[in-house]
């Protein structure tokens, strides 16, 4: 019974105000990675009201404007994208086919490590909902805010697949298909119904019987939520970003899509010894994004190490990376693991791109954020050194131009 | 490798011969016409050509044709002999040296496909064990009910023939079982012989019934019609005698899996027209009580096969094992067959004992299990006599596709590696030899190793092939 109040007496630690930006200021960088794969030296960002403004070098500041000029080491990185997380969420999700269910609804504002999150550089996240087969939808959020609609940029910005080898898995998802038809078709004999008694009703010319054939308005039929997400994957406003482990799922994948057509990603789930190399050149060759972890992984019965992320890179596939583990520390160290990547071979400007543009195009919102250029949202952060360096820290973090960790001194 | 694509003289003559011929004739045709003569073309284009050049070709059920060709199409043998015409675009594998046998059958395996039950849903083509069978030169294999070829790479086209290898026991441990059995086959041949009568009978009487298929085991019509055939687990003396006896009684073909002291009796299995299943080591000692002859004998294949058993021969293993004791698992089922002929068994019906035998007992005989002009193109290549526990398997081809690549897969390739493969070492896949990126680059080339691969391999090593490779 003491100690729970004992730790409730402890002065919690006072949270220390982030001095604040003013609305119109620049920053001065000696590096700045627009996120594009573009390095930009000395460097000048103008931001107002959230926005970047302009981004170039060595552009000339108008007097009056306060300038952050930064220490010559500091580098200048686009806030990271992180399109594939959890952190923040709760709750465990249900298995089955559910692709109504949207993760905004188990958004929880107040989540303790928001905080930690902005503290690594991560200023977008895309959350998707827990739970196997068709787990449902993902909602893109700013780590920050205090409602649920402060904190969403975009809601249903992919659908989660997951596909694996067995009937009950490519059922799922081309039965999905198949539900949709036969809403279609059903409501298409409901229709027909409905024509047929109107027209018998506008050729009746005797008023008594015409007040009893009157079929009133039309009635669609009552939406089926699974069937509508599939008519929306086909008519393009939702996409699919569909998980797989081996090789062999990815054949089984094109099998369970067949000839339907819709936007779909893949989400690579990284093991120690995986064999997806087999389907890269196809993968590539689809034009399909893939998500996955910087890891180095192992030929399948050897200790003979591949970076597959560079391989998919190299083959022409665009690549988003998201952070090993799941958690706060996970994205603390995800960084250090790109760059662990990038110093076996994958191209370091690629990498940039997989961790904030690529991710933020993924997610739909690459009008917004991702990189650093005039129009976008100013999230951005301010690195002690080389942004793949192991020792390099977090200075500062700014999402949508106001600094919400570290600091900056003028 | 050497995978090369066919330009030919003949065909280039022909490609710009045949527009010219076509459009002086075009007046000619109606247009209807036109159309006809233009989808065959289109339909040639899509057609698969592969190509085994200059090998020995152990056909299996024919002849041994040394310095072959053999041709398939769109992954059916389409042609085998000496100068054939090579259509262009095909891909040529040059095997002179080498030798080509049917690819492998093998009647029971487990873990080759990575799926349950369901293959066509659920296998895994890029699985380690579908890749080290095929090392071991196994082609098809049954799984549970189902037959399929180890297509590696690829979900379609998979699946033979499911619902194979009925089973049925009929054992002295279970004497009611034995009973049961025995009326239900009463009853079957009862009703046929019923219904042959009827349908004399019925000639004279339009009204006579047709006799009714009531309580009828309708899987037992069909083993005694011949339309299939029942497998039994039986390995002693008395319950292979007991069986050989019901099928010669009621007329059906057992089949008989295990079959120990089948070389006791096997007389009796040859004239009941039963066929062998067994593993040639098996080992089990006679009871020591026992005056006859008892136990297992390595001549058990040998004496089955002389007496008009057909034989199979599966390792005591049918899975793929890298641990424990070496050479009992289903990469030893050349290994096993080799057995068989160290107890007596030719080298013929050996080779047949892990091909077409087993592709007859699973029905699938039409389609693999040796090589002729027809049949599916799945064949290996070998360097030396398939039964010898030294030779390699250099190349499975499945469907007309270069499946398995012994210098292109980390397995065997550091053993006895391939001459050419010697000369190029960025061909080879030994690890820490090369910079990091080329590797990755080299590996992942070689797991398609039917494409790709064409370029830069051409003069190197035409010459060395020559040598014969590395024979035993």
């Amino acid at each position: 019974m003491l100690i729970p109040l004992l730790l409730a007496w402890t002065p919690s630690p006072v949270p220390q105000e982030a001095p604040d930006l003013p609305d119109l200021y620049a920053i001065k960088a000696s590096v700045l990675e627009t996120g594009t794969g573009e390095v930009i030296e000395h460097a000048v960002l103008l931001v107002e009201g959230g926005k970047v403004i302009t981004v170039g070098e060595d552009l000339v500041v108008e007097r009056g404007i306060p300038v952050y000029e930064l220490d010559p080491d500091q580098v200048v990185i686009p806030g990271l994208v992180n399109a594939y997380t959890r952190v923040g969420m709760t709750g465990s999700g249900q298995s089955g086919a559910r692709p109504w269910q949207r993760a905004s609804d188990e958004l929880y504002p107040a989540a303790g490590d928001y905080s930690g999150v902005r503290e690594t550089g991560v200023t977008t996240l895309g959350h998707y909902p827990s739970g196997n087969g068709i787990p449902g939808r993902c909602v893109v959020v700013r780590p920050k805010g205090s409602t649920a609609s402060a904190m969403t940029i975009k809601d249903d910005a992919y659908l989660k697949v997951i596909m694996g080898s067995s009937k009950s898995a490519k059922d799922a998802l081309s039965g999905g298909f198949k539900k949709a038809d036969t809403w279609i078709a059903k409501e298409k004999k409901n229709k027909e119904k409905w024509d047929k008694a109107k027209e018998k009703f506008d050729k009746e010319k005797d008023k008594e019987k015409k007040a009893k054939l009157d079929p009133g308005p039309y009635k669609p039929l009552a939406d089926d939520p699974s069937a509508a997400s599939f008519m929306q994957l086909r008519d393009g406003s939702l996409k699919a970003l569909i998980s797989v482990r081996t090789a062999g799922d990815y054949l089984h994948l094109i099998d369970a899509i067949g000839e339907e057509e819709f936007t779909w990603d893949l989400r690579v789930v990284m093991t120690r010894d995986m064999n997806i190399y087999h389907v890269i050149e196809k993968v590539a060759k689809s034009g399909r994004r893939v998500v996955l972890e910087p890891e180095i992984s192992l030929h399948p019965g050897t200790m003979r190490q591949r970076n597959l992320p560079a391989e998919f890179a190299r083959a022409g596939t665009p690549v988003v990376l998201v952070p090993r583990s799941d958690s706060v520390a996970g994205f603390k160290a995800w960084r250090r693991h790109v760059g662990e990547i990038v110093a076996s071979g994958l191209d370091r400007s690629t990498a940039m791109r997989a961790i904030t543009l690529e991710p933020a195009a993924l997610l739909g919102v690459d009008d917004q954020v991702g990189s650093l250029e005039a129009g976008k949202q100013a999230n951005f952060v301010i690195l002690s050194g080389d942004p793949f360096e192991p020792g390099t820290q977090v200075d500062a973090v700014i999402l949508d131009g106001v600094l919400v960790s570290g600091e900056v001194n003028l | 490798m050497h995978i090369q694509t066919n330009t030919n003289g003949r065909t280039l003559i022909l490609a710009v011969l045949l527009p010219i011929f076509l459009s002086l004739c075009a007046p000619a045709f109606s247009q209807d016409e036109k159309k006809e003569q233009e989808e065959p073309q289109t339909e040639e284009e899509t057609d698969e050509w592969f190509a085994l050049q200059g090998g020995d070709i152990y056909t299996g059920t024919g002849a041994v044709l040394r310095g072959a060709t053999v041709l398939s199409k769109n992954g059916t043998i389409d042609e085998i002999g000496y100068d054939l015409f090579i259509p262009e675009g095909a891909e040529v594998l040059d095997v002179s040296g080498y030798r080509v046998y049917p690819g492998l059958v093998a009647i029971e395996s487990r873990g080759l496909f990575g799926g349950s039950s369901d293959l066509a849903n659920s296998v895994d083509p890029f699985s380690k064990n579908m890749t080290l069978a095929l090392a071991a030169g196994v082609t098809t294999a049954r799984s549970g009910s189902e037959v399929a070829k180890l297509r590696a790479g690829h979900i379609d086209g998979l699946v033979l023939n499911s619902g194979i290898l009925p089973r049925l026991s009929y054992s002295k441990s279970s004497p009611s079982g034995k009973r049961t059995l025995r009326e239900k086959f009463e009853a079957a041949s009862q009703y046929l012989r019923d219904y042959a009568q009827w349908q004399i009978d019925k000639k004279s009487d339009k009204e006579l019934k047709e006799p009714s298929k009531k309580g009828i085991d309708s899987s037992i019509l069909r083993y005694l019609r011949g339309e299939a055939r029942p497998l039994f687990s039986a390995s002693q003396r008395t319950d292979l005698l007991e069986i050989a006896r019901l099928a010669q009684r009621f007329g059906f073909r057992p089949i008989i899996d295990g079959c120990q002291e089948g070389w006791i009796v096997a007389d009796e299995l040859g004239r009941a027209g039963a066929s062998a299943i067994l593993t040639a080591r098996d080992r089990s000692s006679k009871g020591e009580q026992l005056v006859r002859a008892g136990g297992s004998s390595i001549e058990n294949a040998a004496i089955l096969h002389r007496a008009g058993v057909s034989v199979t021969i599966i390792p005591s293993s049918a899975g793929i094992s890298l641990g424990g004791i070496v050479g009992r698992d289903l990469m030893h089922l050349t290994v096993e067959a080799g057995y068989a002929v160290r107890g007596g068994l030719s080298e013929k019906a050996a080779l047949d004992s892990i091909t077409i035998e087993p592709a007859r007992l699973m029905g699938v005989s039409q389609r693999v299990g040796s090589i002729e002009v027809g049949k599916d193109a799945d064949m290996i290549i070998t360097d030396g006599d398939v039964l010898h526990y030294q030779t390699f398997v250099q190349w499975a081809v499945v469907a007309g596709e270069v499946v398995y690549d012994k210098q292109a897969e980390l397995y065997f390739a550091h053993i006895r590696p391939r001459p050419e493969a010697a000369l190029s070492p960025e061909e080879r896949l030994d690890a820490g030899e090369t910079p990091e990126e080329e590797i990755v680059e080299e590996a992942g080339d070689s797991d398609s190793p039917g494409e790709g691969n064409e370029e830069g391999d051409g003069e190197d090593h035409d010459e060395d092939d020559g040598d014969g490779g590395s024979r035993p």
